[in-house]
């Protein structure tokens, strides 16, 4: 059989047949991740069980144990000629467990408001991952809009509609029995299949670390051209090279010049022909910086001048997609209007009343009860 | 002296000829397995968003496994602008916070209405509004 064949998204039915055939199950990469998903399926299946304990404990240990199968085969394909001893990542791994433990917590536990509070520790585990991924800026703002507006939101919402609970019955029966159970699993199974064989068949990891090379300088140049977008930054920046390369100057003359080498303003960058003030040389970023009395001197600028990750997203959020940024607004204050209209109280009134407001007779003789709404 | 006569007289001749260090995105450079690690936890964030989705029956957790959809989404892009070096990636979850926020504001209206008409949260008690 050829594998590589295999190695294709969308070979979960071949990978099943490996599977089957005992000469190959481990040595196809399609069907490593696939027994693997479907020992996390399993296992998830098990803990969906209301209210035996012992089958829901051989279910987590099921899923941790296929969850621990996937992160191990998908970072052994990290490095494509095995492990080269080094250490595997703890931190991803690590926040990668938490994740997955609270969504699991989340979607199984029988109490809504512990289920939020699970989703909670998901935000802020993912958070951790965004961290890893070099999004600073999004980590804090998805624990910020997530975990202190959103959730709380949901949590408020959780506390108004809770029905009291009942002496002796506990949770509500609907919040207990998961409805379709096995099948909603099997679809989650196949999707899972799909995305990880997807993720990372062998031509999918070549494609990303060819993509990771090949964009590694023109990010290095998308950052400083960030840098051109904020003049006063780039300005600042800029003296802030000229003062360091004076001072190692000095400290390479061995004090034969210590008179009067105050570092001179730079009033200007002179913009090149395509209108950058902050020029690129390969990887490299450097300025024509003038001074007050006209004269220009060329400045390299060292790495510390790169723009830190919330300037870059927000550059990028206002000159690549304004229109976008213009539509998020609009989107929230239609959210607005449709919850103000939505959570208006609303009183519905009866015959009678809409009679009386109109200044006609009530149809129903006082006294009677024949009155509809006549409590509200 | 002779800082003082750099400035003027040697215009345009490059100042700072020390080696600069080969230049990464600094914090962003993430190896492969981080990369890949996270690629496998927004899959299975979206997937166990799914299962709940369709498995739970209190309105509220079925919104906030939503919610739990959207986190995988957005790790995947996060992980993807990466790969790329691109922030497009991060501005895009930007505007995933955006639509979640919008939907949560909707979804809990709407479910509160629903609530008041006939005191529970279980979706099944909405039967009637499926298709025949």
């Amino acid at each position: 059989m050829d594998f590589a064949t295999l190695s294709h998204a969308s070979s979960i039915p071949a990978a099943f047949l490996l599977a089957a055939d005992d000469t190959g199950v481990m040595t196809s990469p399609a069907a490593a991740l696939t027994i693997a998903c479907a020992i996390s399926a399993a296992g998830l299946a098990l803990i969906m069980q209301p209210g035996r304990q012992g089958i829901r404990t051989a279910g987590t240990v099921l899923a941790l144990a296929g969850f621990a199968m996937l992160m191990v085969e998908v970072l052994a394909r990290a490095t494509p000629h095995g492990s080269d001893g080094s250490m595997p990542p703890v931190f991803p791994v690590v926040f990668g467990f938490i994740t997955l433990f609270g969504a699991v917590r989340m979607i199984t536990h029988p109490k809504p408001v512990f289920a939020a509070l699970y989703f909670v520790l998901v935000v802020i585990a993912t958070a951790g991952l965004f961290l890893l991924l070099g999004a600073e800026f999004m980590a804090f703002s998805l624990i910020i809009v997530y975990a202190g507006a959103i959730l709380i939101t949901y949590m408020f919402v959780l506390m108004l509609a809770q029905q009291s609970p009942v002496a002796g019955v506990g949770d509500a029966w609907y919040d207990r029995l998961p409805r379709e159970a096995l099948s909603a699993i099997v679809v989650g199974f196949v999707i899972l299949a799909t995305l990880s064989n997807a993720f990372f068949s062998p031509q999918a990891q070549s494609d990303r670390a060819d993509t990771f090379e090949r964009t590694e300088l023109s990010g290095t140049v998308n950052a400083w051209q960030t840098l051109d977008a904020m003049p006063k930054l780039a300005l600042a920046s800029a003296q802030a090279a000229y003062v360091e390369s004076l001072k190692s100057l000095k400290s390479s003359n061995d004090g034969a010049t210590t008179s009067a080498t105050t570092a001179a303003k730079i009033v200007a960058l002179v913009p090149d022909a395509q209108g950058n003030r902050v020029r690129t040389r390969g990887a490299d970023a450097f300025v024509m910086a003038q001074f007050a009395d006209g004269t220009t001197i060329e400045l390299a600028l060292p790495v510390s001048a790169l723009p830190t990750n919330s300037r870059h997203v927000g550059v990028e959020l206002v000159s690549k997609f304004p229109a976008g940024l213009e539509i998020a607004g609009v989107v929230l204050l239609m959210a607005l209007f449709g919850a103000v209209i939505l959570a208006r109280k609303q009183i519905e009134l009866g015959e009678d009343e809409r009679r009386e407001l109109a200044g006609m007779r009530r149809f129903t003789i006082e006294g009677e009860s024949g009155g509809t709404g006549a409590q509200r | 002296m002779s800082c003082f006569a750099l400035t003027t007289i040697n215009a345009s001749t490059t100042m700072l000829m020390q080696p600069m260090p080969t230049l990464t995105l600094a914090s962003t450079a993430s190896d492969p397995a981080t990369v890949n690690a996270a690629l496998l936890v927004s899959a299975l964030l979206f997937v166990c968003g799914l299962v709940g989705f369709l498995t739970r029956r209190n309105m509220i957790i079925m919104f906030l496994c939503t919610e739990l959809m959207f986190q995988g989404a957005a790790l995947a892009m996060i992980a993807f602008g990466n790969v790329h070096h691109d922030a497009s990636g991060q501005v895009f979850v930007i505007f995933i916070l955006t639509v979640a926020a919008a939907e949560a504001a909707l979804a809990l209206g709407l479910v509160v209405l629903l609530y008041r008409r006939r005191e529970t949260l279980d979706s099944q008690a909405w039967n009637e509004l499926k298709e025949a």
